[in-house]
C-alpha cells in the first residue's frame, strides 16, 4: 500500500547539499502499525514529510495506494492528504479560534462532504472525547487536544494515520492512554505510522524502522 | 470548499479579531462615507441651482443694454421698446414681455430699516418669475397706468421690517417716498434671496429714478422651440427702433439664461467629480489599510494556513479564503460608511448653506457604485496577501510559531 523505492531527498542550502534521505526503501501493508525511530537530524522528519505528501522526493519513487506521488502537483497532493492521510502532530495543530468539533469537521469541508456535524461527533465519540466537542482547544488538556486531533485524522477514513511525536508534549500516563488509543484503532484495522525517538513509545508497535544519517539502519518486527 | 463555507470562515476570522477588523473597516467607512456624501452634496447643489434658476425665470430671454466697448452710440432701453416687442404682428413668437428697472435703496417702517432691492415691475413679471402672493394682492395693470404708490414686499423684507405684524395696508418709506403696502410674497429661497420691494415700473420712473429708461426686458417665447425665432424677432425690432445701420453692432444684448444655467451645471459637474476624486483618495488609503492588515494577518496565521494545507486545503481554497475575508471586511466597512452618509445627508439637509438650503441627494447609482467600489477595493487589496498565503509551503508553515 505504501511503497518507498530508493527515495532520496536533497536540500540545497546555498553551496552545501544536504542528503536528508539517502536511498530509503520500505513497504507498509494495510493494517500495520509501524514506528520510525531516529535522533534529531536523522532524516525521520523528512521521511514523515514525504510519507505525508507534504514534500516530494528528489529521487526515487513513492507509491501510495497506486499513485506515484512524485509526479503529482500541489493541488493533487492536497487532495491525497485530504482523502487518504490523517495527521497527528506533537503540538496538536488544532485551529485555536474554533471548537473541537469544528476542527474535526475541517477536512470534510475541504473534501466537500455533507452531514459534517454528525460525522465529526461520531469521530469524537470513537476517541472518547465527544463530551468536549463544543470547547475551544485552549480549554482542553494536552491529552484531550491530542484526542481531538486523532478524531480529525480519522474523519475522512484515511488509508494511514501519520503521527509525528504524538506523545512528545504529554506526561507518561497520558502518553500511555494515547498509545493505547492508537493500538485500539490499529486493532480495528487502521494503518498507523508513528515517528518517535522514545523506545517505550516504539514498544507499542509491531515493527520499528530505525533511521540514521538518512538511511534505514534497522527494520525489526516483534 | 464552497463560497458559502469561505464566507463563514471569513466571518469567524473577522469576529475572532474584532478590534483589528473594526480598525481596518474604519478606512473603508470613512472613504465610502466621504465619497457618497460629497457626490450627494454636489448633486443636491446642482438640483438646487437648477430650481433657483427656474424660479428666477431661466426659461426667459433677457434684453439689456450692450456691454460691448465697440458700440459708439448707445440708446437706452425704453418702455416703447418693450411695447414694440409686445406687438404680436411684429413679434409673433413672443408671448410675454416684462420690462423692469431696479435700484438699491433703504426701506423704512417705523424704527426699522432694511437695505433692499427696489424693482419697478409690471404684472407680467409673475409669468417670468414664480412669485407667489402670500398676503394681499400683486401689482395690477391699473397700478402701472395710474402710477399708484403701492408696494409688494418680498418675504425677507416683510420679516425684517414687520416681524409678526401684517404689512398689508401699512405705509412704507423708500428713499423718502411713501408707498402703501398691498401685498407680500411667499418665501422663494435660493440665491435670489427674498429681500426686495416691488413697485409699479411707472411709479418708479416718476417718483424714484426719473426718466423713462428701463434696464431689462424679459421676454418669453410662446413655446420652447420658438426661442431661436424670438431672438431673430427681438434683434430685428430693436435694430429698427435704435436706427442701427446694416453691418453695425447691436447696442443691446440678448441673454439666454439657459446657456448660463448649462455652463453653471457643467462647472458643478466638474466640482462633483473633484469631490468624488477627494473621496476616492480616501478609499485608496482605506484599501492600502486593508492590504496592510491582510499581510499582517497572513504572517500571523501562517501556522493556521499550514494546518489547513496539511489537512487538504488547496492553493485555491486558501486564496479564496483570504480574498473573501478582505472583501467582507471592505464591504462591511462600505455598508457602514453608506449608512453614515445617509444619516449625514439627512442631518445636512436641514442646515442652511450660505442662504440656500441644499438637500444632498443619495441616488441608487451612488449606492450601487459605492458598494461595488468597496467590494472591489477589498478584492484588489486582498489579492497580493491572498497569493502570499496560498503559496506558503505547508512544511515551513507548520513549523512557524
Amino acid at each position: 500500500m505504501i511503497e518507498l523505492n530508493n527515495v532520496s531527498k536533497i536540500y540545497d542550502i546555498g553551496e552545501v547539499k544536504v542528503n536528508a534521505l539517502d536511498g530509503v526503501s520500505f513497504t507498509c501493508e494495510k493494517g500495520e502499525m509501524i514506528s520510525i525511530m531516529g535522533h534529531s537530524g536523522s532524516g525521520k522528519s523528512t521521511m514523515m514529510n514525504i510519507l505525508g505528501c507534504l514534500d516530494r522526493p528528489t529521487h526515487g519513487s513513492y507509491r501510495l495506494d497506486g499513485h506515484d506521488v512524485a509526479r503529482l502537483n500541489d493541488d493533487e497532493l492536497a487532495a491525497i492528504r485530504n482523502k487518504k492521510l490523517g495527521f497527528v502532530f506533537q503540538s496538536y495543530n488544532l485551529l485555536p479560534k474554533i471548537t473541537a468539533v469544528a476542527n474535526v469537521e475541517l477536512p470534510l469541508v475541504y473534501a466537500g462532504k455533507n452531514h459534517r456535524r454528525e460525522k465529526a461527533m461520531a469521530a469524537l465519540k470513537a476517541v472518547s472525547i465527544d463530551k468536549r466537542a463544543y470547547h475551544l482547544p485552549q480549554e482542553m488538556s494536552g491529552g484531550e487536544k491530542q484526542r481531538v486531533a486523532i478524531a480529525r485524522a480519522l474523519i475522512n477514513d484515511p488509508l494511514v494515520i501519520l503521527a509525528d511525536e504524538p506523545t512528545g508534549n504529554l506526561d507518561t500516563a497520558t502518553s500511555q492512554s494515547i498509545m493505547n488509543l492508537f493500538t485500539e484503532l490499529n486493532n480495528q484495522g487502521i494503518t498507523i505510522i508513528i515517528v518517535t525517538h522514545e523506545e517505550d513509545i516504539a514498544a507499542y508497535t509491531k515493527r520499528t524502522i530505525v533511521v540514521r544519517d538518512g538511511k534505514i539502519v534497522e527494520d525489526k518486527r516483534r | 470548499m464552497s463560497i458559502w463555507e469561505s464566507l463563514k470562515t471569513a466571518w469567524q476570522s473577522i469576529f475572532a479579531n474584532k478590534m483589528r477588523s473594526a480598525l481596518t473597516m474604519l478606512g473603508m467607512v470613512i472613504g465610502v462615507c466621504a465619497v457618497v456624501l460629497l457626490v450627494a452634496l454636489g448633486q443636491g447643489f446642482q438640483t438646487d441651482m437648477t430650481q433657483t434658476f427656474n424660479d428666477m425665470g431661466a426659461s426667459a430671454l433677457y434684453v439689456s443694454q450692450s456691454t460691448s466697448k465697440e458700440v459708439t452710440v448707445m440708446r437706452p432701453l425704453t418702455m416703447e421698446d418693450a411695447e414694440a416687442l409686445n406687438d404680436r404682428t411684429l413679434a409673433p413668437s413672443i408671448s410675454v414681455v416684462s420690462p423692469t428697472r431696479q435700484t438699491r435703496a433703504t426701506a423704512q417702517y417705523g424704527n426699522n430699516n432694511a437695505s433692499v432691492t427696489v424693482m419697478g415691475v409690471t404684472p407680467t413679471i409673475v409669468e417670468i418669475r414664480n412669485y407667489q402672493v402670500d398676503q394681499g394682492r400683486f401689482i395690477t395693470d391699473q397700478d402701472v397706468t395710474a402710477r399708484t404708490s403701492v408696494a409688494v414686499l418680498g418675504y425677507q423684507t416683510a420679516q425684517d421690517l414687520f416681524g409678526t405684524e401684517s404689512p398689508v395696508g401699512k405705509t412704507l418709506r423708500v428713499s423718502g417716498a411713501r408707498f402703501q403696502i398691498v401685498g407680500t410674497l411667499q418665501k422663494m429661497g435660493g440665491i435670489g434671496g427674498d429681500s426686495y420691494v416691488l413697485i409699479p415700473l411707472t411709479t418708479m420712473q416718476s417718483r424714484l429714478t426719473g426718466g423713462d429708461e428701463i434696464q431689462q426686458i424679459a421676454v418669453k417665447a410662446a413655446s420652447p422651440d420658438l426661442v431661436d425665432a424670438v431672438i431673430t424677432e427681438i434683434a430685428s425690432i430693436m435694430r429698427a427702433r435704435h436706427y442701427i445701420a446694416p453691418g453695425a453692432s447691436d447696442d443691446f444684448q440678448i441673454t439666454d439664461m439657459r446657456e448660463i444655467l448649462a455652463s453653471m451645471q457643467t462647472t458643478l459637474a466638474t466640482f462633483s467629480i473633484f469631490m468624488g476624486a477627494v473621496g476616492a483618495i480616501s478609499l485608496l488609503v482605506g484599501g492600502i489599510g486593508i492590504m496592510n492588515i491582510m499581510l499582517v494577518s497572513v504572517t500571523e496565521r501562517t501556522r493556521e494556513i499550514g494546518i489547513r494545507k496539511a489537512i487538504g486545503a488547496r492553493r485555491r481554497d486558501i486564496l479564496i479564503q483570504f480574498l473573501i475575508e478582505a472583501a467582507v471586511i471592505s464591504m462591511t466597512g462600505g455598508l457602514i460608511g453608506l449608512g453614515l452618509a445617509v444619516l449625514g445627508a439627512s442631518l445636512l439637509g436641514n442646515i442652511n448653506m450660505g442662504g440656500a438650503t441644499v438637500t444632498p441627494e443619495i441616488s441608487a447609482t451612488i449606492v450601487i457604485v459605492a458598494l461595488a467600489v468597496s467590494i472591489g477595493t477589498g478584492l484588489i487589496s486582498g489579492t497580493y496577501p491572498a497569493f502570499r498565503a496560498a503559496r506558503l509551503d505547508p512544511i515551513e508553515s507548520l513549523r512557524h510559531e
